[in-house]
């Protein structure tokens, strides 16, 4: 309890009904919220098939729950004003002079927070963002062309074999660096289960690089909205042994030279 | 307060029951209603074994009038369209074997992947008769092309082009007396909805070719259905 200038008794401002009640909605929304707005996320993103994916993953798991204080004060606030009463009818409350005070305490706690939430996210990522790129100058990788139009992909794999398919196969753990473009409007080459997503532009050539770890059969979509059957142009790229990959491209080239 | 929370609670549902109705609406609107089935044909050899075997016969006009829009052509008569349906319905675990007459004429693929025949039995398909594997890109009319799908069914991709009608043969009025028929053979997986489009740049001049006939559905695009046999 404190007392104003004019001598009026006034309670603690962390001993205020609002405040407490801001700060019990903050303590229980801030684990759910992290815990639900991770879980949705990850799981709708299904098994990573690729360093690069469950690096990402853990990225968003370490981005949501960092962001879920915050965003949990944001709600907390919003809710205490929200179920606060605010409609007096015909007996209004006199009306409270109040004093608004700056406080350089809390400017500065505000600004180093967001700060360094800031600072983190950009590190982190950009830690992310430059071991991911690293598979882009593999001397091992092998190189596919990826064409988009509307609406479907279609794969040229440009190590002499001459194959062109409309499904993508690729051996496991080899590096891959797809050259992606675009014959007609813009598109984006995402291949969901392994984190990578990047523009097909007409008349340019962009780069992505993964190397798939998981044997199996995962989607390639179009992440950017390019027409009428946007929603369909989706197709599969198979995961499979060396083996496997040999016996796929050795069958494939057999057919393309059969109908050349 | 329960009364302003059930006001808040009703308009954000109302709000969300709005977009769910239209995005229902937008994804069950095929603008044609028309079906073609396939014809039953008794039983095919094919490699992998004997199948039942089943016909469709469809074509490609350079307008809208002899399609499933009716006579006078719909709201674009215009438009190039395949016919007489664009919707179509084709049972599972069988071999299909599609006719397609093309009336049309045509220029260059964006793309030279889809001037080959793929999919199809052998990769091969037949041009007025001949055998053929491919079409050059510069002499495509349209393809029909069948996407592979990511969300757990079959995967059932086919593209074949089909040759454009020389401009020399295509009449100021009416349709070519010699069109370019081509046929091929596919052998379908298991239950599937599919969509199909033509890879050939045949819209107006916007989007890369692919406005007005590329961009509405039923003109040259629709659906392909793997049915229960």
């Amino acid at each position: 309890m404190s007392v104003d200038k004019s001598g009026v008794r006034q309670t603690t401002w962390w001993k205020k009904k609002d405040v407490k009640q801001t700060a019990l909605i903050w303590i229980i929304l801030t684990p759910i919220l992290g815990y639900f707005s991770t879980e949705v996320q990850v799981r709708s993103m299904g098994a990573p098939a690729s360093e690069i994916m469950a690096s990402t993953i853990n990225l968003m798991r370490i981005f949501t729950w960092t962001a879920a204080p915050v965003a949990s004060l944001v709600f907390a606030m919003a809710g205490t004003i929200l179920l606060s009463k605010s409609f007096y009818g015909n007996t209004p409350p006199p009306e409270v002079e109040v004093g608004y005070t700056n406080s350089p305490r809390a400017n500065a706690l505000w600004v180093v927070v967001s700060a360094v939430l800031c600072l983190f996210a950009l590190v982190v990522g950009m830690v992310a963002v430059q071991r991911d790129s690293a598979t882009l100058t593999d001397a091992t990788a092998m190189e596919i062309k990826v064409t988009g139009q509307q609406w479907v992909w279609s794969y040229d794999y440009t190590d002499g074999s001459g194959v062109r398919s409309e499904v993508l196969y690729l051996p496991v753990n080899k590096p891959v660096v797809f050259h992606v473009t675009s014959v007609d409007v813009k598109h984006s080459f995402w291949i969901v289960q392994m984190g990578i997503k990047i523009d097909a532009n007409p008349g340019y050539i962009t780069e992505t690089a993964v190397t798939p770890n998981k044997i199996g059969v995962f989607d390639v979509r179009c992440a950017e909205l390019c027409g009428l059957l946007h929603a369909y142009m989706q197709n599969k790229v198979h995961v499979v042994s060396q083996a496997d990959y040999d016996a796929w491209i050795k069958a494939q080239a057999k057919l393309e030279a059969a109908t050349a | 307060m329960a009364k302003r929370l059930v006001g808040a609670i009703a308009t954000v549902a109302a709000g969300a029951l709005f977009i769910a109705g239209l995005g229902i609406y937008v994804a069950s609107a095929k603008n044609d209603d028309t079906l073609l089935k396939a014809s039953a044909a008794g039983t095919m050899i094919t490699p992998k074994g004997t199948m039942p075997h089943f016909t469709l016969a469809i074509q490609v006009y350079p307008d809208s009038m002899s399609g499933s829009k009716g006579p006078d052509g719909g709201a674009h008569p215009g438009w190039v369209a395949y016919g007489p349906s664009t919707n179509f319905e084709v049972p599972a675990n069988s071999a299909i074997t599609i006719t397609v007459t093309n009336y049309d004429g045509g220029e260059s693929l964006n793309n030279d992947f889809f001037g080959k025949i793929r999919g199809t039995i052998d990769g091969t398909a037949t041009l007025n008769g001949k055998k053929i594997t491919s079409v050059p890109a510069d002499a495509v009319g349209h393809t029909f092309t069948v996407h592979g799908m990511a969300n757990g069914q079959d995967e059932l991709f086919f593209s074949v082009p089909m040759r454009a009608v020389p401009e020399e043969a295509m009449p100021e009025e009416g349709y070519t007396k010699t069109p370019n028929v081509t046929v091929f053979t596919i052998i379908t997986g298991d239950v599937g909805e599919y969509i199909w489009n033509c890879e050939y740049p045949c819209g107006d001049g916007t989007i890369a070719k692919f406005g007005n006939a590329m961009s509405t559905m039923s003109y040259m695009s629709g659906h392909f259905n793997v049915v229960k046999a």
